[in-house]
């Protein structure tokens, strides 16, 4: 090429080739346009959310001291006082939401994944029944959360009269992260290997014997980032408990007083009193709980996968 | 021959003398039992709880008695089921203690009413401590001894096989529990929906335009949806127009053009970001947005409304709308993208005549993904939006001028009413819940729907 030959048919090719590059410079030029702007888009996208966080944290932290974390808040219209009783109202909640859907959320996962495949031994309505419940998992993920409340005020509020309280919060809770839990302990589930399944049964255990001592075990840190994450789904959730938990700012006494959650504090400072800078502060320990609750999700599954790859 | 072995311990211990504790803990069963059956024979209250009529109580008393016996009997015999039963009831106990002390040692610390000191803080943790000492000790020796003559106990394959098939049982139906719940949500909405579709009518409500609920007595309410469902359209439309091309240009990046180390980086950075509380992104709408939008030069711009909604929106959705492009985008073929390129084609090319195109459905689903989620989205939209109950209109000749404009949600208008709400005004907020849950059922499943079609 470094040569120039001037035969016709070299002459020719020539001329082509110098078509070419003059399309692919054309084409070059398309890409890093098309490129400078995917960048710009990603740089602008990821730098909203990061400006979002960072105001939010700068903000906050200027009113987060050890008074505004153990004084409750003042109520009323002058939005003073601290959030301690916020605190610890998110904690119940968390506590007994947690207890209400893992036990449920795990045993649908279980059925789903050890017992639904086995079909041979079933009848068909059983088949069609647990198809049934497959979609309404997948239903009840996309609902939104204003709907569980709307739910919860009608059911357990009203016509179960538990009145705003942690329970119906709880109960009304537990149904959003129902499907969260059930996603994760059934990857979790999937993620046992088959021999371990078939070593147990081989062994003579039952089925039952066999999950509980084998299968659970194993699949652990997965179940576990599953309620992780419905930890920081029931943190961060404020439209439902705006409909069932009552928003008093006192700590509640027992399962059936009301009380506010963090997210709640937020909503009711920023709405009702216009003190935006406790609003911040109270966002502010949200996000670090959300950042925390991130950085376990992070290490469990880390776990999880040096555990896979060990095998 | 496993078998054998099991029947000859269980011969040699039916031979053993019965341990100590087994035979202390099972008479002690027997003797409550017989204390409740005397004490009730005594006080004759079989008979006075039959007059008074709290039937109930005498029989859940008699039950009791019955399951302290059987317990006392199975421990007695060395049945496991009656020490695992024996160990829950204990547990249940331990944990409902437990409960109580957190509930009271923390309405001292926590209620804040004063700051506490210290030594105030250590003196009710040392209370509580040996309040719980006191009630739960005998519960706590009692559940340990069992733990640990668990070796005692005989399980026979008859109970293994019986509680194998029960759990099955009582499996599948805990696995009904999530079509159970959206059967009871579908249930109730729409039976506190039906008063007001009987008394309003649904026409008057789905294309009336105007929402003024009669909260005086005798003045008749108007409960029109109609802006609503304007409000959440125009806000979800301003958060597409808005948030899906940052999301599909973010997902191409990550999946395609960004090296590894930025990756790394920045998808667990949004990841982080969808969990963060709605009301950090409203309170951000409230205190940063609506200022800067009140610099827009126009006439009764007060700096909260669509726009506000639509960016808050926007932010929101960007996370979900970016993790499943992007899965979808790395889900088309490496095959694909070689074949491409080996025709000669820049990179860039290929993105747009290959992967993007194979990826479509998958993009498509994302962003019908992200509007059901802008669409479900309430305490940020009541924060930013300004709630008013009028049909959003232009502020100036310039159409656009509508998105400064107040305006309120489906969902908002549910959250700022329920409340207080009552009768049909009541019924009418449950309808607007049933007309929500209609709208995102759709949404999600032509997402499903296109999701499906992706993976066949």
């Amino acid at each position: 090429m470094t040569s120039i030959d001037t035969t016709p048919s070299a002459l020719q090719d020539r001329n082509v080739d110098y078509a070419l590059k003059g399309n692919l410079r054309k084409r070059k030029l398309q890409q890093t346009i098309a490129f400078g702007l995917i960048w710009l888009g990603g740089i602008v996208a990821v730098a909203m959310l990061l400006w979002i966080i960072g105001y939010v944290m700068r903000e906050g932290l200027q009113v987060i001291n050890l008074e505004f974390l153990t004084t409750r808040p003042a109520g009323g219209v002058s939005g003073e006082g601290g959030m301690s009783t916020t605190i610890v109202t998110t904690l119940y909640l968390v506590v007994l939401t947690i207890a209400i859907a893992t036990p449920l959320g795990v045993g649908s996962a279980i059925y789903l994944v050890e017992y639904a495949g086995e079909s041979q031994l079933e009848s068909p309505l059983v088949r069609r029944l647990v198809k049934i419940a497959r979609s309404g998992v997948e239903i009840l993920a996309g609902v939104p959360s204003i709907l569980f409340g709307l739910f919860g005020f009608a059911l357990f509020v009203s016509a179960l009269k538990l009145k705003f309280s942690l329970l119906s919060a709880g109960l009304s809770g537990a149904c959003m992260i129902l499907p969260v839990i059930i996603r994760t302990t059934e990857e979790a589930l999937l993620a046992v290997p088959r021999s371990f399944r078939e070593a147990s049964l081989g062994l003579g255990a039952t089925k039952w014997q066999t999950i509980v001592n084998v299968i659970i075990p194993t699949a652990l840190p997965g179940i576990v980032t599953g309620i992780v994450l419905s930890v920081g789904r029931i943190v961060a959730e404020t439209a439902i408990f705006w409909v069932t938990l009552g928003g008093s700012y006192r700590l509640p006494r027992n399962l059936l007083s009301a009380g506010r959650s963090m997210a709640l504090h937020v909503y009711s400072l920023a709405s009702e009193t216009r003190a935006f800078d406790k609003a911040m502060g109270t966002a502010a320990i949200l996000i670090i709980t959300i950042v925390l609750l991130n950085l376990m999700i992070n290490i469990l599954s880390r776990r999880l996968t040096a555990r896979s790859q060990g095998r | 021959m496993g078998l054998d072995h099991k029947i000859k311990q269980a011969e040699e211990r039916a031979g053993a003398p019965r341990p100590l504790f087994i035979t202390i803990t099972s008479v002690v069963l027997f003797l409550l039992a017989a204390a409740l059956i005397g004490l009730a024979v005594i006080n004759r209250m079989p008979i006075a709880m039959l007059v008074s009529g709290t039937l109930q109580t005498w029989i859940a008393l008699a039950l009791v008695a019955v399951l302290l016996v059987a317990m006392a009997w199975g421990i007695w015999n060395r049945k496991d089921w009656a020490r695992i039963t024996l160990m829950m009831l204990l547990i249940a106990g331990i944990l409902s203690l437990f409960v109580q002390e957190i509930f009271s040692l923390f309405s001292i610390i926590f209620a804040g009413e004063r700051v506490l000191s210290l030594g105030d803080i250590a003196n009710s943790l040392v209370t509580s401590l040996i309040h719980l000492f006191l009630r739960g000790t005998i519960p706590a020796l009692l559940l340990y001894g069992l733990l640990k003559t668990g070796s005692e106990f005989d399980v026979s394959a008859s109970q293994r096989e019986f509680v194998d098939g029960i759990v099955r049982y009582l499996l599948f139906g805990i696995a009904m529990s999530a079509i159970i719940i959206v059967f009871m949500i579908i249930f109730f909405t729409m039976e506190e929906a039906w008063e007001s579709v009987e008394e309003i009518g649904l026409e008057n409500m789905l294309l009336g335009t105007i929402w003024r609920p009669g909260s005086i007595i005798g003045e008749v309410g108007q409960y029109g949806l109609l802006p609503m469902i304007a409000g959440s359209i125009l806000s979800t439309i301003g958060a597409v127009v808005l948030g899906v091309p940052l999301s599909v240009g973010t997902a191409i990046l990550l999946a395609e053009v960004a090296p590894q180390s930025v990756r790394e980086i920045v998808r667990p950075a949004i990841e982080l970001l969808a969990g963060i509380p709605s009301v950090v992104y409203g309170l951000f709408g409230m205190v940063v947005l609506a200022p800067l939008i009140r610099t827009i030069d126009v006439p009764a711009n007060n700096g909260f409304g669509l726009l506000n909604a639509s960016i808050v929106l926007a932010v929101m959705i960007i996370p979900t709308v970016t993790n499943i492009a992007e899965d979808a985008i790395r889900a088309v073929p490496r095959s694909y993208k070689e074949g491409s390129l080996a025709m000669g084609t820049t990179h860039w090319q290929t993105i747009w005549n290959v992967i993007l195109p194979a990826a479509r459905s998958g993009i498509i689903a994302a962003v019908i993904l992200g509007i059901g989620r802008a669409l479900g989205e309430t305490m940020a939209m009541i924060m930013v939006i300004g709630n008013s109950i009028a049909f959003p209109e232009p502020l100036t000749n310039n159409p656009l001028t509508m998105f400064l404009d107040t305006a309120r949600t489906l969902t908002g208008n549910i959250a700022v009413e329920i409340n207080y709400a009552a009768g049909p005004h009541r019924s009418a907020l449950f309808f607007t819940g049933l007309l929500l849950f209609l709208m995102i059922l759709l949404v999600n499943s032509l997402a499903r729907y296109l999701m499906r079609e992706r993976q066949t």
